[in-house]
């Protein structure tokens, strides 16, 4: 009451400043912890692969230089960006075709026992048939270009859902499914409001595996279907590229497909967090 | 007539073989009458959460009937929400909220969502955690979980509560003041309970009868009536009269297995 407004608001002031350097330090402290490693790796990385052809005397279209990927992917920007456009289209949407799917036949076959011993099985064997052997097959039926390609990705994508999520529906808490047995839950009611929930950890886990599966699919899709008339995606752009000796470009499609798979990866874990995000562990400990 | 409408729960000769070896239960025989407190007393493997369960109908007999009002345990859980069940872990689900997790038998059975979500919030109320609805089960302390999970068995009214350990992993302190809420529940909701426990204190503060058993085979060895006055409070663990009861059931517990030993 009676202490003067200037001392408070020197007070104040002193308080809200100690907080700020704490809250900056702790940002520094975090930056320092897990990104300043990662960085100088990556710089000293590029500076050896911008240096190596040029000490050993390597031409581009063997090694090229960062620089000179670049300036590749600079240059032909006009045919990288459609490219890479066209294969996100289609991993997009080979993975939600794999995700529905898999989801889908994963409640299914697991609603009934006697469904899930009988085809189960036969998933597992069709899930070591490589894809790529049978990808001429769907080449066949579904014509050149974009369905095929699609199809393909789909095919990649699917088990990992379908495995994982048939594991988390029937890994369910024996108590907790005794305790829906005691309040005489019928089977539906048991799968909406337990076994899905239950599972849903473990479908997150099937669909981070997919999305990235999913572009090696349409990338490989248009390897082998081709365009059929239409434009090329990344896969495209890559077979064409390496028949021309375009080593440079080659190398930033590439780049590109990595950058987009890291990028699908991570806004599907985000999606995945979101879903979490009121109960499961692993989340919690993301957001700590 | 009379008498049979006043028992709730009958054990007939149940025996109950695990994997055609393990003689988890054999030959019990016990009759429970509407309003008792009943706690099955025994060491650990005798048997008692296997005869609370035959009770839920979670398990069937191998031998012998279990009855609840005269009918099967099976059929009860069909036809009412008279049975509810308190496991030792608090069994929520982590993905809802306090009040999803109590509105969930509710939910299950369907119904008005108003008048439940009513009724979910009175049971909240009574254990007090009306002011956690929205919390989820990992920001709650292990003794206001099982508060939770006492309050979803409250919501859909049972005329029976079956207990299984449900205060075994909580502090001390918590224990108490859970065992003397409970016991306000039990005399304001005029329920049946029939209470697992290892811990002989708690068997008498909180019975009006206790079943002592014994193991290989888990089987009924004594029956102690206690007849301490409600409502039981904070003191009764220091009167005498309680020490004379803990000390008679320790007794009977150590004779079961002296007994055994004999054998
Ligand atoms: N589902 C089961 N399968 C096989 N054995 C069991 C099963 N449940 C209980 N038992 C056995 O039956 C005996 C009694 O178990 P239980 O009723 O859990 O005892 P308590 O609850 O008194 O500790 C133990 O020997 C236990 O191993
Ligand atoms: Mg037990």
């Amino acid at each position: 009451m009676s202490i003067p407004t200037s001392e408070i608001n020197s007070r104040q002031k002193l308080l809200i400043d100690s907080k700020a350097k704490k809250q900056e330090s702790k940002i520094w402290q975090k930056f320092r912890q897990f990104y300043l490693g990662p960085i100088i790796a990556f710089v000293v990385f590029l500076a050896l692969w911008q240096s190596v052809p040029v000490l050993l005397g390597l031409e581009h279209y063997i090694l090229p230089k960062p620089t000179d990927v670049v300036a590749a992917a600079i240059e032909d920007w006009s045919l990288l960006w459609p490219a890479v456009q066209i294969t996100v289209v289609e991993s997009v949407l080979g993975f939600f075709v794999s995700a529905v799917v898999g989801i889908g036949v994963s409640i299914l076959l697991a609603s009934s026992k006697v469904l899930e011993r009988s085809i189960y099985p036969y998933a597992i064997v069709l899930q070591t048939i490589p894809v790529v052997a049978v990808a001429p097959i769907v080449v066949i039926w579904f014509g050149a270009g974009y369905n095929s390609i699609v199809v393909i990705s789909f095919l990649i994508g699917f088990f990992p859902v379908i495995s994982n999520t048939l594991m988390g529906l029937n890994s369910v808490d024996k108590n907790k499914d005794e305790l829906f047995t005691l309040y005489n839950a019928t089977k539906w009611q048991k799968m909406w409001k337990l076994r899905i929930p239950s599972a849903l950890p473990y479908m997150m886990t099937g669909l981070k595996i997919s999305c990235t599966l999913s572009i090696v699919g349409a990338i490989v899709g248009e390897y082998i279907a081709g365009i059929g008339g239409g434009k090329g995606g990344l896969g495209y752009s890559i077979t064409v590229a390496a028949m021309q000796v375009k080593t440079s470009y080659l190398f930033a499609c590439g780049i590109a497909a990595a950058i987009l798979g890291i990028a699908f990866y991570l806004l599907v874990s985000m999606f995945s967090n979101y879903m979490l995000n009121s109960w499961h562990d692993s989340a919690i400990k993301a957001d700590k | 007539m009379a008498a049979s409408s006043m028992e709730v729960v009958s054990y007939q000769r149940v025996s109950k073989v695990f994997n055609s070896e393990t003689v988890a239960l054999m030959e019990f025989d016990l009759s429970i009458k509407k309003g008792e407190f009943v706690s099955f007393l025994g060491p650990s493997g005798c048997g008692k959460s296997t005869a609370l369960r035959l009770a839920a109908g979670l398990e069937r007999p191998s031998n012998g009937t279990v009855k609840i009002f005269d009918k099967s345990p099976k059929k009860v859980i069909k036809q009412t929400n008279d049975i509810a069940f308190v496991f030792q872990d608090a069994n929520l689900l982590p993905w809802r909220t306090i009040l999803d997790n109590v509105l969930l038998p509710l939910e299950l059975r369907g119904g008005n969502k108003k008048e439940q979500k009513k009724e979910a919030i009175r049971v909240l109320e009574m254990v007090g955690l009306k002011d956690y609805l929205d919390y989820y089960p990992r920001q709650l302390s292990g003794g206001m979980k099982m508060r939770v999970s006492i309050a979803r068995a409250l919501a859909a009214k049972p005329k029976i509560l079956l207990m299984d350990e449900p205060f075994a992993a909580l502090d001390e302190i918590t224990r108490q003041t859970l065992q003397m809420e409970l016991l306000d529940i039990w005399q304001k909701e005029e329920m049946t309970i029939l209470f697992v426990t290892h811990n002989v204190f708690e068997a008498v503060f909180l019975s009006t009868r206790i079943a002592v058993m014994s193991a290989r085979p888990g089987r009924l060895s004594s029956e102690m009536e206690v007849d301490l006055p409600f409502p039981r409070k904070l003191e009764l663990r220091t009167d005498p009269s309680f020490s004379q009861y803990v000390e008679d059931a320790s007794l009977l517990l150590e004779g079961s297995s002296i007994k055994r030993e004999l054998i």
